[in-house]
């Protein structure tokens, strides 16, 4: 992006947008940091107006309380070598050398500790990215210039421990500085001559990366949540029907190790809750015996739904998001043939179609670094490991009921027990994840930063309930969120979304029933809209409701209770 | 209009939204608020990443009005050519 996009970009947000006020604490003048960072988020949240405040010239710790009051619910902290003591930077003339090492490295040392305190101030609500020293060190060392000096350890080594205390923190988000090395090479990042006539020390190219990584940080885009993979010169090297099983390989012996790390990868994906699958042409009794091998990389059993057949592989995908029952978009297939990619493209448009580079290198190396982008994901939970276990505990429902059990006797049979947590706390994020990215069953598809949706839930009137499920089969997590304000015995809900992976177990029956019954409330009001992908809910209360779902559709206490099917859940109360 | 003087109200476009196009020819810093220190870098920022070339902060002192930015641009980039 250059500068002059930049600009447009920022000049040409929505007048009536909502404002997103934004925080940019740092210590010189934030001049065209501030102009990248403000695109990026804009383009980000094209309906809002991006509003930054930067405070005070060199007030960084003024400018960061800001944070947590007065809208400002994000923010960017970013440090520089400068900031943390000014004869690290060329704008003061303070002495460089071994002489004044000592007093660097304690000042230095000082400064971190209290930008740490400062942080961990933060509301658990903001958030926060936080950029570490991008810019060399200045020449004021005794060694010459590639050999490191003792002092430079210790001063990367202050920085990297204050960095690695500050990572658990819910609300902070550190970019990634080996990242950063990629995206902005380190020689060309200092501008000599800006700095010493603006005070802003950074190159426009790197400004514009750096604004870029701080705006990602603070909106980060949807993780894939399934990957789809090939088996044949995929998974492994070798056609399985033809060489046989012990014949395919993946080892460095036979030059074909990327494809270890291929499944190495797939491995580390399946343990952050990555869900795995394949679709292979292949006869499905000599592909078996491969995926069984004991030295494959990742456990057959991370891997559902299998569909190895001789079929199109479009119908295998097809197949493989049902059983997932996640959207097209959320998901990666990837094979070695640009024509299997194309035919799976051309049935599921949504799906990011990746062609495995199985005999080029680099295109290998970049490739094992677009998986991680594809699905990181900023931090785990506790439902991320459930995922897995939560499709295929559906999967046993389904074979329940093709097995003749009814639906009344598969939830009786399910020992089925429902947590409510009214009000959970702000540092619960698992609760903002789940309504920013649950589509189907969501009321009205509003998104939300961290500091939107609590500047809400903050209001005493306003109730705020998190749901979770666990059966025999075992535990789903937390799979819902409803929130609501009350106004006598009237409950208006403003979001409700409920994860698809608890379809069918009258969870969102049981919710509206102990709304109803613990506030009182004689009626509920949907702030209900339609969008491209909420059918679910949409049939829902159209059900309820007798009539077609509107923004403010009010379902009673008695139509209700005429349409309440029979629960089976145990209870249980948590009070956040 | 030439070449270099359309790229150049474009630029005073960017800088300077709330300026009326017809008076940008005639813009001062006398004439336009928001003419300030800030703004001047960025006009020269972006004149140099419109024209890759590049200018002499000493000069920015100078350069008070889109005439003799115009000028002066014509005059760097004839240099360069």
């Amino acid at each position: 992006m250059k500068l002059a996009e930049a600009l447009s970009i920022v000049r040409k947000a929505p007048v009536n947008g909502t404002p997103l006020k934004v925080v940019l604490a740092c210590g010189f003048t934030p001049l065209h940091l501030q102009n990248f960072f403000a695109a990026h988020l804009q383009q980000a949240h094209a309906d809002r107006k991006v509003e930054i405040s930067v405070g005070l010239f060199e007030d960084i710790p003024g400018t960061l309380k800001l944070l947590g009051n007065d809208g400002f619910q994000t923010g960017a902290l970013v440090i520089e070598w400068s900031d943390l003591d000014s004869r690290l930077g060329y704008r003061h003339l303070g002495g460089w050398g071994q002489r004044v090492v000592p007093s660097i490295l304690e000042n230095v040392k000082a400064r971190l500790k209290h930008f740490d305190a400062l942080l961990r101030e933060i509301p658990s609500s903001a958030s926060l990215a936080l950029s570490l020293p991008t810019l060399p060190l200045p020449p004021g060392f005794h060694t010459a210039g590639w050999q490191v000096s003792e002092a430079e350890l210790a001063l990367h080594e202050l920085v990297v421990s204050f960095a690695r205390n500050l990572a658990p923190h819910p609300s902070v988000s550190i970019v990634n500085e080996a990242r950063l090395d990629t995206d902005s090479p380190v020689s060309s990042r200092y501008d000599f001559r800006a700095d010493l006539h603006t005070g802003f020390p950074y190159s426009l190219p790197h400004a514009e990366v750096l604004g870029r990584a701080l705006a990602g940080l603070l909106s980060p885009r949807k993780p894939k949540k399934g990957l789809i993979t090939d088996l044949d010169d995929t998974l492994w090297a070798g056609l399985i029907g033809e060489v046989g099983h012990e014949q395919i390989s993946w080892d460095l012996a036979s030059h074909t190790q990327f494809h270890g790390l291929y499944q190495q990868m797939l491995g580390a994906l399946a343990d952050q809750g990555v869900l795995l699958a394949i679709a292979s042409k292949n006869t499905a009794e000599i592909a078996h015996k491969g995926l069984t091998r004991s030295d494959l990389m990742i456990s057959g059993d991370k891997i559902f739904p299998v569909e190895i057949h001789w079929e199109p592989k479009s119908g295998s995908v097809g197949r493989i998001l049902k059983a997932w029952n996640i959207g097209a978009d959320s998901v990666v297939f990837v094979d070695d043939s640009p024509m299997e990619l194309a035919e799976v493209q051309a049935a599921h448009p949504d799906v990011e179609c990746l062609l495995f580079p199985k005999s080029d290198y680099q295109a290998g190396f970049v490739f094992l670094q677009k998986l991680r982008d594809l699905f990181g994901r900023p931090r785990l939970s506790e439902e991320d490991s459930y995922r897995l276990q939560s499709i295929r505990q559906g999967q046993q429902f389904q074979d329940a009921a093709q097995g003749g059990d009814s639906t009344e006797q598969l939830l009786a049979a399910a020992e089925a027990q429902v947590t409510f947590e009214f009000n959970p706390p702000a540092s619960d994020k698992r609760v903002v994840e789940l309504v920013n990215k649950t589509n189907q069953f969501n009321l009205n598809g509003l998104r939300f930063t961290d500091g939107e949706w609590h500047e809400k839930t903050n209001d005493p009137n306003t109730i705020t309930v998190a749901i979770s499920y666990q059966d025999k089969f075992g535990p789903l997590g937390k799979i819902a969120v409803v929130r609501g304000m009350k106004h006598e015995k009237t409950l208006r809900i403003d979001a409700w979304v409920m994860s698809c992976r608890a379809f069918s177990r009258r969870i969102e029956h049981q919710t509206l029933l102990q709304l109803f019954e613990r506030y009182g409330a004689e009626t509920i009001t949907f702030e209900f809209t339609s969008t491209p992908k909420n059918k679910p809910i949409a049939d829902f209360l159209r059900d309820l409701l007798g009539e077609e779902p509107v923004n403010g559709a009010v379902l009673t206490r008695e139509r209700f209770n005429e349409k309440l099917p029979k629960l089976y859940h145990q209870l249980v109360e948590k009070n956040g | 209009m030439d070449n270099s003087e359309t790229r150049l109200v474009k630029i005073f476009e960017n800088v300077f939204p709330d300026l009326p196009a017809d008076r940008i020819a005639n813009a001062s810093q006398d004439s336009v608020q928001n003419w300030d220190s800030v703004a001047a870098i960025t006009l020269m920022n972006l004149i140099e990443e419109e024209f890759g070339i590049q200018m002499d902060f000493d000069d920015l002192g100078e350069l008070t009005s889109f005439q003799k930015i115009l000028a002066y641009v014509d005059g760097k980039v004839a240099q360069t050519a």
